[in-house]
């Protein structure tokens, strides 16, 4: 399977590449818009802000890139934290941008109005809530632990497709899966074997 | 629920991981030395998180470090922090390309805004650490060093870890130097020395000789993760021991399946 990782020159990509080569599959990067929708898989990793990271994408001609693998030619993708938020509809950070329209919502920061003294980022193993049928999660238990670092949350408002949740603080989406479109809040390629398992699974999807 | 963190620390010179006793180093082996002596693609699989630190002392070797971060986050599929002397964007750039996840910064906290706001810019905040080295003085008050320890900030650290505490950078790495490898446990009356109003996640290190000093680091509401980067207190299936012992006695962490019950490598649809 090939796999793209998509570089819009702003993150670390290499540890998204080392899992996904470790489970077996023809994983790289690439930054070429005229190569993404050939892939077989696209995977959208992240750092940095959202805002950043989708003027970063549309300057390269990423978005229109990724929308025709996904939206015309019903190539899977998974966006990995950033990478997920920017699947969202709209990001507050950094004054507001677009995303990729995929999720209904808006990414916006951690509420403290519960708990002032909530340290932020979110940083460490958490425990994620899925239901059985969530293809991202076959194997593994509802609860298990995977790896968060991110300050800016999706809430799981009315949404359509299987929502994984996490809390920490309040109840956000830490994963998500429609069709061919899959996203996860947390690293799973940072979230030991829980997350290599996921990895297979959307390599299998 | 979120569960704290337990961090490796490898502290690198020249081609050498070292041990560090007060900031002193002594030179212990080389990555094949790692391997042999920590069987590091298992041990990965045991800890939360990883940090390599280059603090060499001598001239640094970024394009060496780089290799020895990326020979290390092969088999390893937690998160990586690394850091050590970087000082430029495009220095951390490298470190994040070669299989960092976080860089960790330490004098440029104090002597380039400019660094640190450049990296936060570019990265984002949650992927800069702030590396925080303390030392009492001889009348008791904690004093801020710079430069693997050989400068002193003469800005009290409530004053000076202002700016951390209000998200400059995503957590920081509290580190004793009158700790430092000694084995005797957590310096916890630090963490009195931090700002008011401290809401930046804390990694605590220095001192840990044992298991249990792990513990009293987890069992503290101020501290978020407990490093150690003593290379033979946990020698073997050291990290393996403390962390089962940590669970048993009612402690929790967070925890995955074991790799080998997995058949995971090359398993992945490759048609």
């Amino acid at each position: 399977m090939r796999v793209i990782v998509v570089d819009y020159g702003m993150g670390n990509l290499w540890s998204v590449v080392n899992a996904l080569q470790y489970l077996g599959a023809n994983a790289r990067t690439s930054d070429n818009p005229a190569e993404i929708p050939d892939a077989d898989a696209l995977v959208l990793p992240g750092v940095g802000s959202f805002r950043s990271a989708m003027q970063a994408l549309r300057e390269r001609g990423l978005d229109d890139a990724i929308h025709e693998a996904v939206d015309i030619r019903g190539k899977k993708i998974l966006g990995v934290c950033l990478g997920f938020q920017m699947l969202a509809q709209f990001g507050t950070e950094d004054g507001g941008e677009r995303g990729l329209g995929y999720l209904p919502g808006a990414v916006e920061y951690f509420a403290r109005a519960s708990d002032p003294s909530l340290k932020l980022p979110h940083i460490g193993f958490n425990r994620v809530y899925f239901s059985s049928n969530a293809p991202l999660f076959r194997g593994l238990e509802s609860g298990a632990y995977f790896y968060f670092v991110h300050s800016y949350r999706l809430l799981p408002g009315d949404m359509p497709g299987e929502v994984a949740t996490a809390t920490y603080g309040e109840t956000f989406v830490s994963a998500y899966s429609r069709g061919n479109i899959f996203g996860a809040q947390f690293h799973p390629e940072k979230s030991q074997t829980n997350g290599l398992i996921l990895l297979r699974n959307f390599l299998d999807s | 629920m979120l569960r704290k963190r337990i961090i490796f620390t490898l502290l690198y010179d020249s081609g050498q991981f070292v041990l560090s006793r007060n900031f002193r180093l002594q030179k212990v082996g080389d990555l094949a030395w790692l391997n042999r002596n920590y069987n590091f693609s298992q041990i990965a699989f045991h800890i939360d998180e990883l940090i390599v630190l280059d603090v060499s002392r001598g001239p640094r070797n970024l394009q060496g470090f780089c290799e020895t971060l990326r020979t290390l986050s092969q088999g390893c599929f937690a998160p990586i922090a690394a850091g050590g002397g970087i000082r430029s964007v495009s220095e951390a750039r490298r470190l994040l390309q070669s299989g960092a996840d976080k860089v960790v910064v330490n004098s440029a906290l104090f002597a380039s805004q400019t660094l640190v706001n450049g990296m936060v810019e570019a990265f984002g905040q949650q992927c800069v650490v702030g590396s925080v080295d303390l030392k009492r003085s001889s009348t008791g008050h904690y004093v801020l060093h710079v430069e693997n320890g050989s400068q002193a900030i003469d800005a009290p650290p409530a004053q000076a870890l202002e700016p951390l505490s209000q998200g400059l950078v995503g957590e920081i790495y509290l580190n004793s130097m009158d700790r430092d490898g000694t084995g005797q446990g957590y310096d916890f009356e630090m963490l009195s020395a931090l700002p008011p109003q401290w809401s930046t996640p804390i990694i605590l290190a220095g001192g840990v000789g044992n298991s249990q000093h792990l513990m009293a680091g987890l069992q503290d509401h101020r501290v978020d993760a407990v490093a150690t980067a003593h290379l033979f207190n946990f020698v073997g299936d050291g990290l393996a021991k403390a962390r089962s012992n940590i669970v048993s006695s009612g402690l929790s962490l967070a925890d995955w399946p074991a790799l080998d019950s997995l058949a995971l490598q090359g398993s992945g649809s490759v048609s």
